[in-house]
Order: C-alpha cells, then sequence, then structure tokens
C-alpha cells in the first residue's frame, strides 16, 4: 500500500520535474526572440564597415589586423606567393591587383592578384575587435552629408522637448485629475465621460487642423513649440491615470484641511500632490518614453535638420542610399540608451504604471 | 474599489441622465472651482479636439490645396475615396493587420504571461528580457528589424540558411514585407504581456486548487478559470490594439524610407500612410480629412461591435 503510492508519488515527481524543465526551456527559447536582436543591435554598432557586409556574419565583430609600415597604419593580408603564404600589408587594391609590402622588408612593393579564378590569393586577416570608435563617428555625423547638424543635436533637440513635454504634462493633468477625482460640482460625470470618450479619437482626425493652425496660422512651423505646447493642456490617459490614484488617498485628510479651513488648491497643493509622488514619477517616465519615442510630431513640423529629433535623424540616416549599418546601430543604441538606463532606475514604476493604464478601476 | 480583474473596458460609473441641479450659492461656488481646475484641459479640448475636428469634417467635403481656400464640394471626396484603388488596397492592408497581427500578438502575448507566471529561478530576470524591446523606440526598433530581415547579410536569414531553410527577401518582397512588421510588432509586445501578467496573478489561488482538487488538468484550468478569468483584459487589450492597428504609421514610413512609401509595390501602403501621403505630400487636406472621418467611424463601428460581442464571452468579477 505504502510502496504504490510512494512510487506513484516518485512517478509524479519526475513529472512535474519533466514539465518544469520544458517549460523552462520554453522560456529560455522565446527569451531568445526578445533578447537577440537587441545583442545584435549591440554587437553590429561595433563592427569594422566590410565586417558589417561579411557573408555569413559572425556574432562577435572583426576588424583587420593593422601593421605599422613606414608610419602608416596597413591592414595585414595572407597571400598566397609562390614561396608559400605570406603575412603581406596591403597598400591599395586596384582593379583586381593587391599592391602589398612585406612589413619585414618595407621597401620591396610586391604586386599579387586578389583573385585567381575562383581560388582567393589574398585573404585579409580578421580577429575579434571591439569598434568603439564608431559611436563617436556615428554621434559627430549628421543624417545626411553636410546637414550642418550632427547626432549630437537631434539628441539634445530630443531632450529639451521631451523635458518641457514632462513639465507640461504635470502641471496641466494633475488640477484636472484632481477636479475629476476629488471636487463635486454640477457636469463633471458628463465631462470625464467627454475625456474619456477622446480616447478614441484617432490623431489622424484633428491631425489636418492641429498642422494648419500651428504651421500656417501662428507660423510656428520648424520649432518645436507646437510638439511642447500641446502637452500643457493634460490628456485624457494622464488625466485616467492621476484620477485613479488621487481616488485612492484617503478623504478624510482632505475634509479636516477643509475644515480648517483650507481652499481647494491648498488641499491639492499641499496635501494631495505631496502624497502623490509614486504616481508622478510614472507619469513622468511614461511622459518622457512617449516624447523621446514620438516621430509622427517631429516629422509634420520639423524640416531643417538642426531641428531633428533622434527618431526624425535615425530615420533620415536610414534613408541614405548607401546604409552604413554599423553606425546607425551605434546611434540606435544612444538613441535607447536613455530609455533603458530610466527603465532600470525606475523599473517598479514602470510595471505598476502600465498596469494601471491597462486596467480600469 | 480597486478591484482589477473586474476592469475591462467597463465604463467606470452608470451612464445615466444628471439628477436635476439646484443652482444654490454653495454649487454655484463649487462650480466655478471645479472649471478653474478644469481649465487646462477644458482649453485643450476646444483648440485641440473639438475645434479641429469641426474643421476637419468641413474639409472633408471641400478641395483643399493647403494654400488656397477650401472648395466646398459636398461628397465628392467620399465618392472619389470610393473609387479610388489606392484607398482600397491601404484599407485591405491595414485590415490584413488588424485580422491577423492583433489576435496573433494577444494569443503569443498570453502564452508568455503564462509562461512568466511560472514559478522558475530567475523568473524576474526573464520578466525583464520579455519586457524590454516594447520600450526601444519605434524607429530604432524599425530599423533594427531592417538589419536583421536583411536577405543577404541578415541574422534571420543566416539562421534560417544554417537549418537548411532559404529566407525570404522580407522587406524587399510584397508578400513578406507585412509578416516582418508582425514579428516586429511582436518583438514590441511586453506591455500586453505585463498587462495579462498582473491579470493572472490576480486570478484568486483558491479556485485552481479547488479545480485542482476535483481533477481537472492543466488545461482544463486554463480553459474554465484562466481564460474567462483574463477575458476582460483580452477584451480590452483587443480594442486598443484595434485602433493602435488601423493608425499603424511609424514603422511603415520607416520601411518605405519616406520617398518611397508603401514599398514594395504598395504592400506597407497602409490606412494612416496613404492619408500622411495625401496630406502632406499630395497637399489633399480636404481628400485626407475625408479619410480622416472614414477612419473614425470605422473604429467607432468596430468598437461597439466588440464591446456588443464580447457581453457574452466576457466574465466580470463582482
Amino acid at each position: 500500500m505504502t510502496t504504490t503510492s510512494h512510487a506513484q508519488k516518485s512517478i509524479f515527481n519526475i513529472g512535474r520535474l519533466l514539465q518544469s524543465t520544458l517549460s523552462h526551456a520554453l522560456i529560455i527559447f522565446i527569451g531568445l526572440f526578445f533578447a537577440v536582436p537587441f545583442i545584435w543591435m549591440l554587437l553590429t554598432a561595433f563592427k569594422s564597415n566590410q565586417d558589417v557586409f561579411r557573408t555569413p556574419p559572425s556574432w562577435l565583430p572583426h576588424d583587420n589586423v593593422f601593421v605599422d609600415v613606414n608610419g602608416e597604419k596597413l591592414a595585414l593580408y595572407d597571400v598566397k606567393t609562390e614561396q608559400g603564404v605570406k603575412q603581406l600589408a596591403l597598400i591599395k587594391i586596384l582593379e583586381g591587383v593587391g599592391t602589398f609590402v612585406d612589413p619585414a622588408k618595407p621597401d620591396e612593393i610586391l604586386t599579387y592578384e586578389i583573385q585567381q579564378g575562383a581560388e582567393r590569393i589574398a585573404e585579409p586577416i580578421m580577429q575579434v575587435s571591439f569598434r568603439w570608435q564608431n559611436y563617436p563617428e556615428a554621434m559627430n555625423r549628421g543624417s545626411r552629408p553636410g546637414v550642418g547638424a550632427s547626432f549630437w543635436v537631434y539628441f539634445k533637440n530630443s531632450l529639451i522637448i521631451a523635458a518641457f513635454f514632462i513639465v507640461g504634462t504635470l502641471v496641466s493633468n494633475t488640477p484636472v485629475a484632481y477636479a475629476f477625482a476629488r471636487l463635486k460640482f454640477p457636469g463633471r460625470d458628463l465631462l470625464f465621460v467627454i475625456i474619456l470618450a477622446t480616447m478614441m479619437l484617432p490623431f489622424q482626425v484633428t491631425m489636418i487642423p492641429i498642422y494648419l493652425f500651428f504651421n500656417d496660422f501662428l507660423h510656428w512651423g520648424d520649432t518645436f513649440l507646437p510638439l511642447i505646447i500641446p502637452a500643457f493642456f493634460a490628456n485624457a490617459w494622464d488625466v485616467f491615470l492621476l484620477r485613479q490614484f488621487f481616488k485612492t488617498i484617503p478623504e478624510e485628510m482632505c475634509d479636516a484641511a477643509r475644515v480648517d479651513g483650507a481652499s481647494e488648491w491648498q488641499i491639492f497643493t499641499k496635501i494631495v500632490l505631496p502624497l502623490s509622488t509614486p504616481v508622478l514619477a510614472a507619469i513622468t517616465v511614461f511622459t518622457f518614453l512617449y516624447a523621446w519615442n514620438d516621430f509622427t510630431g517631429p516629422l509634420l513640423f520639423l524640416n531643417s535638420p538642426r531641428n531633428f529629433t533622434m527618431a526624425l535623424g535615425l530615420q533620415d540616416f536610414q534613408g541614405q542610399r548607401t546604409i552604413v549599418w554599423n553606425q546607425l546601430m551605434a546611434a540606435a543604441t544612444v538613441f535607447t540608451l536613455p530609455i533603458i538606463i530610466a527603465f532600470f532606475f525606475a523599473q517598479k514604476t514602470f510595471i505598476q504604471g502600465i498596469k494601471l493604464t491597462g486596467l480600469k478601476e | 474599489m480597486k478591484n482589477v480583474t473586474s476592469g475591462g473596458i467597463k465604463l467606470p460609473f452608470a451612464l445615466k441622465m444628471p439628477a436635476k441641479v439646484v443652482w444654490t450659492k454653495r454649487t454655484k461656488s463649487n462650480f466655478r472651482t471645479g472649471i478653474l481646475f478644469l481649465l487646462p484641459w477644458l482649453i485643450g479640448f476646444f483648440a485641440f479636439t473639438l475645434y479641429p475636428m469641426v474643421i476637419s469634417l468641413y474639409y472633408s467635403f471641400t478641395i483643399y490645396h493647403s494654400k488656397r481656400l477650401p472648395e466646398w464640394v459636398g461628397l465628392q471626396n467620399y465618392r472619389d475615396l470610393l473609387l479610388d484603388d489606392k484607398f482600397w488596397i491601404s484599407l485591405n492592408n491595414t485590415l490584413y493587420m488588424v485580422i491577423i497581427a492583433v489576435p496573433l500578438g494577444l494569443l503569443a502575448s498570453f502564452i508568455c504571461a503564462l509562461l512568466l507566471n511560472l514559478k522558475v529561478r530567475g523568473q524576474s530576470f526573464y520578466r525583464v528580457v520579455y519586457f524590454l524591446p516594447s520600450i526601444v523606440p519605434t524607429v530604432a526598433g524599425t530599423i533594427l528589424f531592417l538589419w536583421l530581415l536583411n536577405p543577404q547579410v541578415g541574422l534571420v536569414n543566416t539562421l534560417l540558411a544554417r537549418i537548411g531553410i532559404d529566407g525570404p527577401n522580407w522587406m524587399a518582397d510584397p508578400n513578406w514585407s507585412k509578416p516582418g512588421l508582425i514579428l516586429l510588432g511582436m518583438w514590441g509586445m511586453g506591455g500586453t504581456i505585463i498587462i495579462y501578467l498582473s491579470g493572472l496573478q490576480e486570478v484568486p489561488i483558491s479556485l485552481i486548487e479547488a479545480a485542482e482538487l476535483d481533477g481537472a488538468n492543466w488545461l482544463q484550468r486554463l480553459w474554465h478559470i484562466t481564460i474567462p478569468m483574463v477575458s476582460p483584459i483580452t477584451l480590452f487589450n483587443l480594442i486598443t490594439g484595434m485602433i493602435g492597428m488601423f493608425q499603424y504609421f511609424a514603422q511603415a514610413y520607416v520601411v518605405g524610407g519616406g520617398d518611397s512609401l508603401g514599398s514594395p509595390l504598395n504592400s506597407t501602403m497602409f490606412y494612416s500612410v496613404y492619408l500622411y501621403q495625401n496630406a502632406f505630400l499630395f497637399l489633399k487636406m480636404g481628400y485626407a480629412s475625408a479619410m480622416a472621418w472614414i477612419l473614425f467611424i470605422i473604429i467607432l463601428l468596430l468598437t461597439l461591435l466588440l464591446l456588443r460581442v464580447s457581453d457574452r464571452f466576457t466574465y466580470y468579477a463582482g
């Protein structure tokens, strides 16, 4: 009796173990789908120009091995000569004929065909090497040659817009959310239905009049103003998120202040806001994410490269005829980095905010 | 009050006619205070929502080429749209994404959430890994996928070649460009996974244990308990996903490279891309406004339809 139950139990355990191992393997396998593109971006950003287009590509970045010959940095090649394979430094390749020099005998110029039929005579010697220069090279260039602005400028522009956008969002949404959460006045519920209904309105419906208003009427085209000003007029998502939080603050605290003769504005600024730092942090992080990521707004309003944001600059850079993937990935990494940093600083806030915006009451 | 599982899209209040207001001195003062607090939104609502809506509806009945004054043409834009092949192409492409990409994304997110809810070592690490791509900026993510899906030197085709599959041309092939974009979308579905995950954590353990005692297997528990319990979340994600997909723009714009929007062969010419093209490249503002209103009406009708149909399938606790 006991033995059978024991046997059953151990079979059960083996089943459990198998199941958990399998599910763990599945988690890792699917995890690769999320992680590998990310890793590929980072690795590509370190590759040299030739290495990017190597087929098949290797995981780790490779670069030529260089030698110093008469003060010049030359790439080293394995060349099949009459005396066997020799390591020679390449000076130039012209019409399939390479001019080489032996690093040991720097005065002797040798010429070999790079390829004879199917056989490669000269093969560059590669080694694993992380090309850090891609980062400064990518950031110091513009999205296209001669635009007079670099990715640093785009980065700065994105930061400026995001900073003002965050200020505007915090300043404008908090009082609105407070009114919907805590004030009782006629028409409030109807207005709340209206603000929620605006969530369903696609941006495309208002896009053209807003564009014409900022661009043709106010002549704010090619400035940051059309991207920043709307943030100062509240929006449904943030109002909703803040309202949900404000409603959790004990009513009695506000009532006590009211009895003491505090005005609603005082209650809002002195009691409710100081208690709301978690949700204000969530709003800050999400607003940063939104403003930093925004593509359509800058595309509509910004024309000259000196005003481009990172998103716009990166798109413009990608649209070039010859795509320098390594630099493009370096710029994309720099573009992504502030968000990753923000995530690791405010991981809890992030997750909490997603749950709050994703789920209602 | 904070009953998360009963959430979904259910309105957080009952829609009823407001009781008749008696305007005492007190209510008047309350009203003034309320309006003052609401002022930022009220101004914004009139300036950036209501007024643009009215104007854009008016534009949709006009021929309006930006610099010239709009000229009233009645329903002509709408008639022209119905005869515009590219309009139908863009609508078809968008519906393809709504019908295939959105449900596929939801299913995949749900499966990922189930996996991340299992008690395995390194659980929080895996959660971060699954979530992180969703915060990569759209333009950066799209460019990264253009690179990964590069037909010759891209990582995806390289890996496929290793297992003997001759990978497609992806973004250069009209049949594969949309599946490529779907892959990109699934890479960034971390937000939906988190929402599902929080829903799964709300499923009462007592319910699962009771079912287990009654001999329900894993699949039965999933089908009869977990899926119904997260159905409000599914509905919410379905509606927001659908609305978002109708406005799919930045990724397609980056793939088109700006001056060849919709390439290859209009396969990435989505509704919002064609709308943008009409408004800002062809400067047909009236035509584009008509497109915007058709979009709005489609979204509105589909949302109402989903809410109506879902009444039968969605479970609300309490």
